[in-house]
């Protein structure tokens, strides 16, 4: 019993915790209608600016809170400026892809400066304890959640009750029809972002003192558990927020107590999943509501695709083929040989994202899913290698779709926090079912591309199968968006009320997409997985599923040589500056910010 | 009658396609100055043109004194005029009465505008109904009330209305034309963007006829309404720029 | 004639408002039925309601003899009904020839093997061989699509490759109508199809529907311009407050008191006097 009460504390202290991020992402969300994915990384920020004042500075803790919130507010602003304000008239969906830029860079950044070693930030709090049940609580432990309260109730009181509140509630729902009311929206959102950034740079701080540790991947964590506690919550709803918070704290602590400690996020994850498929509006949101008409008079960016002509895809496919003839140098043949397995990746995430419009931020954990499956095939049922591949994709297709199935009434930003707690499943799965997929260990000795019995484990036989594989899938793809399947897809993209209203089902539809997309994301993995010969469950990482969303965008959204374009470009290029994979998600970062900002419509065209 | 807002030379762009050519036209104080027009003809434009929400590449636009190409949006709302946007823009996840409040944002004076809101709640009392209901909730023609309301709200010197009677029932519509002109008689300037020419013409002052982003045909309402180049401008038909 | 279309006692609630009070409705095959009433009567929730977007909290739908109501809205359109939006709901970034061929989507037949369990990839392996009983389908349907454009006159036809968000407001709506029909429906529901529309394409898009309505097309529809109503209607419903206060014939109904008091004003009867 009395440990069932340390559990209950422990569980609400980082509920609070959570809460934290949690209130400053709803008060964005709220505002502007963005999941800021930015705001883990100034969190981050905050942490090591707290970590640089008292180990350099020496500044007493009061001291340094304030130099945090007032840095954190001016990163604020800078995000505003940079992520925001000259995206008011791009897709819904552009100022989410800035802010993963954002992200991306601020994380590298923290990596350059401070090195990925992780620190010790130690809290000057006097060290006194009152002991409750069988746990304590301390000084820090009050200061936390005095902090979560404190601002979750002023802020909400903000938004409710005063002018400047009504004011931004009004820019994040229709920004011109504010400003045709009088309100200066640019000054309302960058005061938005200032306090949910100061807000965000505090919490990096106290948790940074309560885990007397930081490290520069704490941000990504972070906006994922608070994502987590808004969508159980309702998206911006501050005071759901903290409830959400809360919940999640308690469950991963009841579940900790109950399975262990490698399945904590495995629960924060599931119960996300729960909460998206059974109140997909956060919990306190009312039962059913017809979503509204869209308003007349909205235009897109118009944009024409680039015509490609037939000759110089041709030309293409054979240049591409020739590469291996000439002597280069077999590194060439390895770095373009990943690019076509990235490519795979992109086509089919351009296939889900661009043609279809579910913008899915866990692509990678297809890739993981098909490599685990040729893997085991070819080491556990001894099946030959140009079986083990196809299968590989098979099984990435249901059970991808599988996985996703539940999710399919979602709608965009919902899709792609869905798509994120999927992913993060798939790879916390495969940490945990050690029978099967040998845990944290990984597959060794996978055995290499090979037919009957000619082994092709030289490059250029890899090469050359890889661009094979890739060309046909391309040409499958194509052939498809070219069938009334690309039209009902894009249909659903455009308008899923319409589309229903004209009997295409949500369901069978995303299905078909999610399954051919699968598809060849598990024969990617397959083969990748016998190139490497060795894979555990983080050879593909949430930052793969970025970097193909990145190429995706880059080669023009639902644009299948686009999607090759863009995996080109990104896998190569950064290999010519032969930098360290920090350097590489930099570039990253910084092409999504730019792309989303001065191309969104990317190289070849949005088709 | 002076003349309160004054375009000159106006040339308006979307990308490579143009859209205004040479576009003037006057509004002048106390009238109610109606812009009629075939669809596509650019009549919204010129509404966003005139509230700053784009800027033309060439040409003036005066109100009073302001120089509008020089304020933004914000401003220009600051300086006196209102605007009811087509196809209304509520803010969807506010409350009805949120929504005529923010209407009085550029306002600082509590107790007028408490009184203003009850003025408004006589005029419409179908929104009164509504008044704690999420706007975007509402249905069309009394989303269109709500627009209206809350453009009154802000006392401005003058309103732009861009189709302000579209999707209204006709005793709707005759009411909002009735409170137009209502207003109007309070000093309150109009210029509404409107479809349905004859309506138009019975309560407007002045009007100018807009085809293909050019002003082909202006003069008083009555007059305009028994010309025959009236109908002969909407039986132009559209004008729209092959994308 | 039979029934096509019966409501019973329909019913649905939002909070507080009951937007459609008990309401019964017929329609029979090849009528004209228009429903009229002031803005917020819950016109729009009732189509809702009939079409599967919106489910009632009480009362029964019978399509064709077969209850709906709470039915998804692609399983009702797969039994012949289509309708407009108030608004517009074109698929802005597609061509008006594939907006169009999207609405024919319940017709597709070669594509669309019967197999029990496997349809969906039996569908996805015809897209991508495309047999040629697939390949004449959709070349049938591309055909019609010509024919379908064509009773727009000059509108759409020029324009069948552009977006469709590349169209002025009116000729959307009129994708829109193109769209419903593509379908083939036995029941059309239509929901303000002039609203924005100026004088003479009002008077043009009336003589599209009374076209229809001469094929024998089953419609049912929402106007607030009653010179429309007036001349195509078999029977109008007039609507105030979710219930409805008149049924009859176009002039009856119009001269009914009650539908003056709440949605016509004198002044548009001393119009119609005229
Ligand atoms: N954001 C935009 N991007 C590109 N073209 C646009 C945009 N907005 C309007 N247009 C085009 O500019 C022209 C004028 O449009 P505008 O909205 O001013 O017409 P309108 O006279 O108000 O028509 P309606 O009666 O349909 O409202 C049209 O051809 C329209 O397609
Ligand atoms: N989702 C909803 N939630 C709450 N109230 C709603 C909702 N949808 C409609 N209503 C309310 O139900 C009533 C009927 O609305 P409806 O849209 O059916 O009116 P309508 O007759 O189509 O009017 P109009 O001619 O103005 O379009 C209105 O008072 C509206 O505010
Ligand atoms: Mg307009
Ligand atoms: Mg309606």
């Amino acid at each position: 019993m009395g440990s069932w009460l340390d559990y209950t504390i422990n569980g609400l202290i980082i509920g609070n915790i959570y809460a934290l991020v949690a209130v400053g992402l709803a008060l964005i969300f709220g505002v502007s209608n963005l999941i800021n994915f930015a705001q883990g990384s100034v969190y981050a920020v905050g942490a090591y600016i707290g970590w640089t004042c008292f180990t350099y500075l020496h500044t007493p803790l009061a001291v340094t809170a304030l130099i945090v919130v007032v840095a954190c507010a001016g990163l604020g602003v800078a995000i505003e400026r940079i992520g925001l304000r000259p995206l008011a008239g791009a897709a819904r969906i552009a100022p989410l892809l800035a802010t993963i830029g954002i992200s991306l860079v601020l994380d590298q950044l923290l990596q350059i400066v401070f090195t990925p070693d992780p620190r010790a930030l130690t809290s000057p709090l006097p060290n006194w304890r009152i002991s409750v049940g069988g746990g304590t609580i301390g000084a820090l432990d009050l200061l936390i959640a005095a902090t979560g309260i404190v601002s979750a109730a002023v802020l909400y009181g903000f938004l409710r009750f005063t002018k400047l509140g009504w004011a931004v509630r009004a820019t994040a729902q229709d920004r011109d029809a504010a400003r045709q009311m009088g309100v200066n929206t640019d000054a309302v959102n960058m005061t938005v972002f200032a306090i949910a950034s100061a807000l965000g740079g505090l919490s990096g701080l106290l948790v940074g003192m309560y885990f007397n540790h930081i490290d520069p991947a704490m941000g990504f964590q972070a906006t994922l558990k608070g994502v987590v506690a808004q969508v159980i919550g309702g998206m911006g709803n501050v005071p759901g927020a903290i409830f959400g918070s809360l919940l999640l704290g308690l469950t991963e602590s009841y579940g900790v107590a109950i399975f262990g400690s490698s399945y904590r996020n495995l629960f924060s994850f599931a119960l996300l999943l729960l909460i998206l498929v059974l109140r997909p509006n956060g919990l306190f949101a009312s039962a059913r509501s017809t979503p509204p008409e869209p308003m007349t008079g909205s235009f897109v960016t118009p944009n024409r695709p680039v015509r490609v002509p037939r000759w110089a895809i041709v030309a293409a496919v054979v240049i591409a083929a020739a590469v291996p003839l000439i002597p280069a140098i077999p590194y060439v043949l390895q770095v373009l040989t990943n690019a076509w397995l990235f490519a795979m990746l992109a086509i089919s995430l351009t296939l889900v994202a661009g043609t279809l419009g579910q913008i899915s931020l866990g692509h990678a954990s297809l890739l993981l899913i098909g490599a685990y499956a040729s893997a085991l095939f070819a080491l556990d049922s001894h099946w030959p290698v140009w079986a083990s591949i196809p299968a590989a994709g098979i099984v990435t297709a249901l059970l991808g779709t599988a996985l996703i199935a539940p999710s399919f009434r979602l709608r965009s930003h919902y899709v792609s926090i869905a798509t994120l707690g999927i992913g993060e499943i798939v790879g916390l799965v495969i940490l945990n079912w050690e029978s099967l997929t040998r845990g944290p260990m990984g597959v060794t000795n996978i055995p290499p591309l090979q037919v009957g019995n000619i082994e092709l484990d030289n490059p250029r036989a890899a090469y050359w199968i890889t661009l094979g594989i890739l060309v046909l899938l391309a040409m499958m793809q194509t052939r498809l968006l070219r069938s009334h399947l690309g039209r009902i897809f894009r249909a659903i993209r455009d308008d899923d009320v319409a589309a229903r209203a004209h009997g295409i089902s949500l369901g069978r539809y995303k299905a078909i997409a999610f399954a051919f997309g699968g598809f060849a994301a598990g024969i990617s993995g397959g083969i990748a997985a016998h190139q490497y010969s060795y894979i555990n469950n983080e050879t593909f990482t949430s930052t793969v599923s970025i970097s193909a969303l990145t190429m995706v965008i880059l080669g023009g959204m639902g644009n299948v040589l686009g999607a090759i374009l863009g995996a080109v470009a990104l896998t190569a290029l950064p290999e010519m500056f032969r930098g360290t994979a920090e350097y590489r998600m930099l570039i990253y970062g910084v092409a999504l910010l730019l792309l989303v900002r001065f191309r969104p419509q990317g190289i070849l065209g949005t088709t | 009658m002076t003349a309160l807002l004054v375009l000159k030379g106006i040339d308006t762009f979307y990308g490579p396609v143009q859209v205004h050519f040479g576009l003037g036209m006057e509004v002048r104080q106390g009238q109610i100055v109606c812009l009629l027009g075939g669809n596509a003809s650019g009549k919204s434009t010129t509404m966003k043109i005139i509230l700053g929400l784009l800027r033309p590449r060439a040409g003036s636009i005066f109100f009073e004194a302001h120089d509008l190409a020089a304020l933004s949006t914000p401003q220009i709302i600051r300086a006196g005029i209102g605007s009811v946007p087509e196809a209304r823009r509520l803010f969807s996840a506010m409350t009805v009465r949120e929504n005529l409040l923010m209407g009085a944002f550029a306002r600082s004076d509590r107790a007028e505008i408490a009184r203003d809101l009850e003025r408004m709640l006589e005029l419409f009392p179908r929104v009164r109904q509504r008044l704690t209901s999420r706007a975007g909730t509402l249905s069309g023609g009394e989303q269109q009330m709500v627009a209206m309301a809350r453009a009154l709200m802000g006392r401005p010197k003058l309103i732009c209305m861009d189709e302000p009677t579209m999707g209204l029932s006709p005793l709707f519509v005759d009411r909002v034309l009735e409170l137009i002109q209502a207003v109007n008689k309070e000093g309150v300037t109009i210029f509404m963007v409107e479809q349905n020419a004859s309506l138009a013409l019975a309560i407007a002052h002045y009007a100018y006829v807009l085809q293909a982003g050019r002003i082909i045909l202006q003069g008083e309402a009555k007059d305009l309404a028994r010309d025959p180049r009236i109908r002969a401008a909407y039986l132009g038909g559209e004008t729209e720029p092959a994308a | 004639m039979t029934d096509l279309l019966e409501c019973r006692a329909v019913t649905r609630r939002f909070g507080g408002v009951i937007a459609v009070k008990p309401i019964d409705l017929t329609l029979r095959e090849g009528e004209f039925l228009s429903i009229i009433g002031p803005n917020g009567a819950g016109k729009t929730t009732l189509f809702n309601l009939i079409s599967g977007h919106d489910v009632p909290d009480d009362g029964t739908i019978v399509l064709e003899g077969v209850a709906i109501a709470g039915r998804a809205p692609e399983r009702i359109a797969a039994m012949g009904l289509a309708r407009t939006f108030q608004h517009g709901r074109v698929f802005a970034n597609m061509s008006v020839r594939d907006n169009i061929l999207v609405g024919a989507h319940h017709r597709l037949r070669a594509v669309k093997p019967r197999l029990p369990g496997l349809g969906a990839l039996a569908e996805l392996a015809m897209a991508l061989i495309r047999p040629p009983a697939v390949a004449a389908e959709e070349a049938a349907l591309n055909h019609e699509v010509l024919e379908i454009a064509a009773l727009f006159g000059d509108r759409l036809t020029p324009r069948l490759d552009q977006p469709a968000h590349s169209l002025s407001y009116a000729n959307r709506r009129r994708v829109e109508i193109a769209r419903a029909l593509a379908l083939r429906p036995r029941l059309l529901l239509l929901d303000e199809p002039t609203a924005g529309m100026n004088e003479t394409e009002t008077a043009e898009m009336q003589s599209i529907i009374g076209g229809l309505k001469a094929r024998g097309q089953t419609i049912l529809l929402i106007e607030h311009k009653l010179d429309l109503v007036m001349r195509l209607s078999d029977r109008v419903i007039a609507m105030d407050d979710g219930a409805k206060i008149a049924e009859g014939p176009p002039h009856t109904v119009r001269q009914s008191p009650a539908v003056i008091e709440a949605y016509l004003g004198h002044r548009a009867m001393g119009e119609a006097a005229l």
